[in-house]
């Protein structure tokens, strides 16, 4: 049997023993860490800027954009939501700042805000367009209602034709295509969806040729033009992301989305495949709306995410990279987009670029409009 | 002792790597019933990022009314909520399916290369083929055949409006339904013998097809016509679950949870840039429209549960002299032509009366197989065309072969010059049964139309195109 041994340790060595390596480790890892400039968590604040948005949410969704955000001390929550919904929501005054798609919901925050804090930015703008496969362009070509422009992916639309097609119930097939479906484009929820909404407005005006006169003409171009609309079913919020899936031509043929939306896919396309994504193409209404969205700021944490949109180099950088012309201070274009997307090797789209959003009717016309139109409810 | 100082070393750098690990939290989810599928995933899910979701599993069209209940739901679609204005603010799309038939290959080989709605309707309504649907009350793959099947046959080309809803048109599709049991798929590998094929989401087929289970594997095939796509969205009930939510979702859509996704459940991912791979790689046709009313669903939902209960359909041809050449023809071609979603379905009673001055022949037919209908197209085909015309006669004929639920289609060019009076026939006491009148040249309207407006019914001209149109509307639910 052995005898008991006894040794003697020296506690704080022993305490050196086990500790030193792992905080040797620790330290070596937090100086990494430091060089290569992702330090978030406790040793940066980080200020939690909740903010509602409609479809520029997409900016703010951006891996990249959240980066930069974060580097500058900010992390944006996204509530979702249709930017005629957003407008009216009940919990406005809770949010750090707002960014509903286009004016007419900008102006009813204003309105609602007045006396309290209400800042603008105008960032960028996007036009709304109608996105398309590369078959159902070409019908459509052949139908004599699209021209192709002088580069690949973009079609001139001539809306007005565009709506006598869709109003004689001509189908697909008609052109000659393997699809017994009605013409038809699916818009985004014209109650809710600003995108939505400036359809209604287009293919009104492709009707009428005139807005309406006051609130009667308003409610019969509504009723008239039900029909149209209530064959494409029940609306969804953004076509976008079901556009853009492989199975997109299963969800519909022709989606009302952004220009910003069909850019990014394209860019994203070329970084990941090296070539563009050549069956997916886009239509521009020759009529043609563009969308500068207002990004409002309830807050002193929203005003410092406005400014940074409007200053910071990245995130302005950024956003050509996601599609949009960005806007200087001034209202001006800023970036050359053109030579953005040149350089990329994005074929770059002939839009119209000039004042036409005069069609558009004001905004308590074209509400009660959309109000025959759909189940709105507001 | 050195390698013990290793092992505890590395065991604290490891533990100190995940030292900041997210809170624990559990949400409650209520999900429609195909998710069961998803356990591994969600072991990851909560492996990576804490949150446990504790899955109650309903019908996607059951499910709006417990809402209440839970911190969020994950339904096919959000379409049901929507039209009833329930859908929660925040939804996210989390992976992709369309409902699809599962037929078996033998099968699906007789429905040609790419059948459409149509042709199944076709082939169900001739008792060829037999096929289990969850039931539409519950299941939101059950209400989408519905919708699909009933878009593709109202043929506009647009989404369904309440006036497109003729439920004879779908009661043809409706007689191949073997069981609408809540879980389709179980209930398919239990009677894999004795019927042809399933309807449900792409996923399910695939999955079953992998599983070993089936004596015969299933052919998925999109109707060609048009396919309704499921998204399976995510969607937050209780906003102050928000955080763990948006670690959930997040999660749910990077590229490595939508592989899994893709891998484990053969869903397709949400996520374009995710490659779909073997099966999934192929294309899946052209959408459906959904209806935007509740009303439809609710007239679809009724024309269901109608169907099957054995109605009954009495032809009384007009086989005078007159009717030689082109009118008999079209008649013969009306008849010819009633198949797809207008053909004589299984459990549906056929009887046919041909009269000239008497009634020449008489024929009744409970369709169980295709060749029944046969029997009925040879009565049509008959060249026996006699003198006079008995019409009064024969529709009283006609009235004696009625049992239970049943309307009458006369088929007639001319007035009333034999047999029973007008006056003696009007005076018979019988059972209401909706008479229709199709009127070919000189037949005078006016005594036609005295007796079928007393029925509910009417006179319909026959022109070569109005006649299936008439024999469509005939045939329709009141």
């Amino acid at each position: 049997m052995d005898e008991p041994e006894f040794r003697v340790v020296d506690p704080l060595r022993r305490f050196l023993w086990w500790f030193s390596p792992p905080a040797a480790i620790a330290v070596i890892g937090l100086i990494l860490v430091l060089v290569t400039g992702h330090v978030t968590g406790p040793l940066k604040h980080i200020t939690v800027v909740r903010a509602m948005l409609a479809s520029k949410r997409e900016f703010f969704e951006d891996e990249q954009v959240k980066r930069i955000l974060m580097a500058n001390g900010y992390q944006v929550q996204i509530t979702p939501v249709g930017s005629f919904e957003l407008a009216e929501k009940e919990d406005l005054d809770t949010f750090g700042f707002v960014f509903p798609s286009g004016q007419s919901a900008a102006d009813r925050v204003r309105e609602r805000r007045q006396g309290q804090h209400a800042i603008a930015f105008r960032p960028f703008f996007t036009p709304i367009v109608l996105a398309t496969f590369r078959e159902y362009a070409d019908a459509l070509v052949k139908a004599g209602v699209a021209e192709q422009q002088s580069t690949s992916l973009y079609y001139d639309l001539d809306v007005d034709k565009m709506v006598e097609l869709i109003d004689s119930g001509a189908l697909w097939s008609d052109q000659g295509l393997d699809n017994r479906n009605r013409i038809i484009a699916q818009s985004p929820d014209p109650c809710r969806t600003y995108s939505g909404a400036v359809y209604v407005g287009l293919v009104a005006f492709a009707r009428y040729r005139h807005p309406p006169a006051g609130e009667a003409e308003a409610v019969k171009m509504g009723r008239e033009l039900k029909p149209m609309f209530d064959a494409e079913g029940q609306h969804g919020e953004d076509m976008a992301p079901k556009y853009f899936v492989p199975e997109g031509r299963s969800f519909a043929p022709i989606a009302v989305i952004y220009e910003h939306q069909f850019l990014a896919h394209q860019i994203r396309e070329l970084e990941r495949n090296g070539r563009l994504d050549d069956q997916r193409v886009l239509l521009y209404p020759k009529a043609q709306h563009e969308s500068a969205p207002e990004l409002i700021s309830l807050s002193p944490e929203g005003d410092e995410i406005g400014r940074l949109l409007m200053e910071n180099a990245d995130l302005r950088q950024r956003a050509v990279e996601l599609g949009f012309h960005v806007l200087s201070p001034g209202g001006a274009p800023e970036i050359d987009f053109a030579g953005f997307l040149g350089q990329r090797g994005v074929p770059v789209p002939r839009s119209g670029s000039g004042n036409t959003e005069t069609w558009l009717p004001a905004n308590a016309l074209l509400k009660k409009m959309i109000g025959e139109i759909g189940d709105c409810r507001w | 002792m050195p390698v013990v100082r290793l092992a505890v070393v590395l065991l604290l750098v490891l533990t100190a790597c995940t030292a900041n690990s997210p809170e624990q939290v559990r949400l409650s989810v209520l999900a429609t019933s195909e998710l069961a599928d998803l356990g591994p995933v969600l072991a990851d899910l909560r492996r990576d990022t804490g949150v446990e979701l504790t899955m109650e599993y309903r019908g996607t069209v059951e499910a709006g009314t417990e809402l209440a209940n839970f911190d969020a739901a994950w339904l096919s679609t959000s379409r049901f909520l929507r039209l009833r204005g329930g859908e929660p603010a925040l939804s996210t799309s989390t992976m992709l399916s369309p409902l699809v038939f599962g037929v078996k290959a033998g099968k699906a080989a007789r429905l040609g290369e790419q059948p459409s709605w149509a042709d199944i309707a076709d082939h169900a309504a001739a008792g060829d083929l037999k096929f289990g649907m969850a039931d539409p009350r519950v299941s939101g793959s059950g209400m989408a055949a519905l919708v699909g099947v009933a878009t593709a046959a109202a043929g506009t080309g647009a989404a369904l409006r309440t006036a497109d809803v003729r439920c004879d048109r779908i009661q043809g599709f409706l007689a191949g339904r073997a069981f609408d049991a809540p879980d389709v798929i179980e209930e398919f590998v239990r009677r894999q013998d004795d019927v042809d094929a399933v309807v449900a989401p792409e996923s399910a087929i695939l999955s079953l097809n992998a599983s070993g289970r089936l004596r015969e594997p299933l052919k998925v095939v999109y109707p060609r016509d048009g396919i309704v796509l499921a998204d399976y969205p995510l969607m937050l009930l209780r906003p102050e679950k928000r955080d763990a939510y948006d670690r959930v979702t997040q999660w749910l859509r990077s590229p490595a949870a939508q592989q899994a996704i893709m891998d484990r459940t053969r869903r397709r991912p949400i996520d374009p840039a995710v490659a779909r791979t073997g099966e999934l790689a192929a294309p899946i046709g052209n959408p459906l429209y959904f209806p935007d009313s509740q009303e439809v669903l609710d007239r679809l939902l009724a024309a269901y549960d109608r169907a099957g209960t054995g109605r009954q359909i009495v032809f009384v041809l007009d086989y005078s002299k007159s009717m030689a050449g082109p009118r008999v023809e079209g008649l013969r071609q009306a008849f010819a032509a009633l198949n797809g979603f207008d053909r004589f379905y299984v459990g549906e009673t056929v009887t046919i009366v041909r009269f000239a001055g008497q009634v020449l022949d008489e024929r009744s037919v409970t369709v169980t197989r295709k060749e029944d209908v046969d029997a009925l197209l040879a009565v049509v085909a008959s060249d026996d065309l006699r003198e006079y015309t008995a019409i009064w006669s024969a529709l009283d004929e006609a009235y004696r072969l009625v049992h239970g639920d049943a309307s009458i289609v006369v088929m007639t060019d001319g007035e009333n010059n034999a047999g029973l009076g007008l006056a003696e026939f009007l005076g018979r006491k019988r059972a209401a049964v909706p008479t229709y009148a199709i009127r070919f040249g000189e037949a005078g309207p006016g005594e036609l139309g005295r007796v079928t407006a007393a029925t509910g019914g009417r006179v319909v001209d026959a022109s070569a195109k109005s006649l299936l149109e008439a024999v469509r509307e005939i045939r329709g639910c009141r």
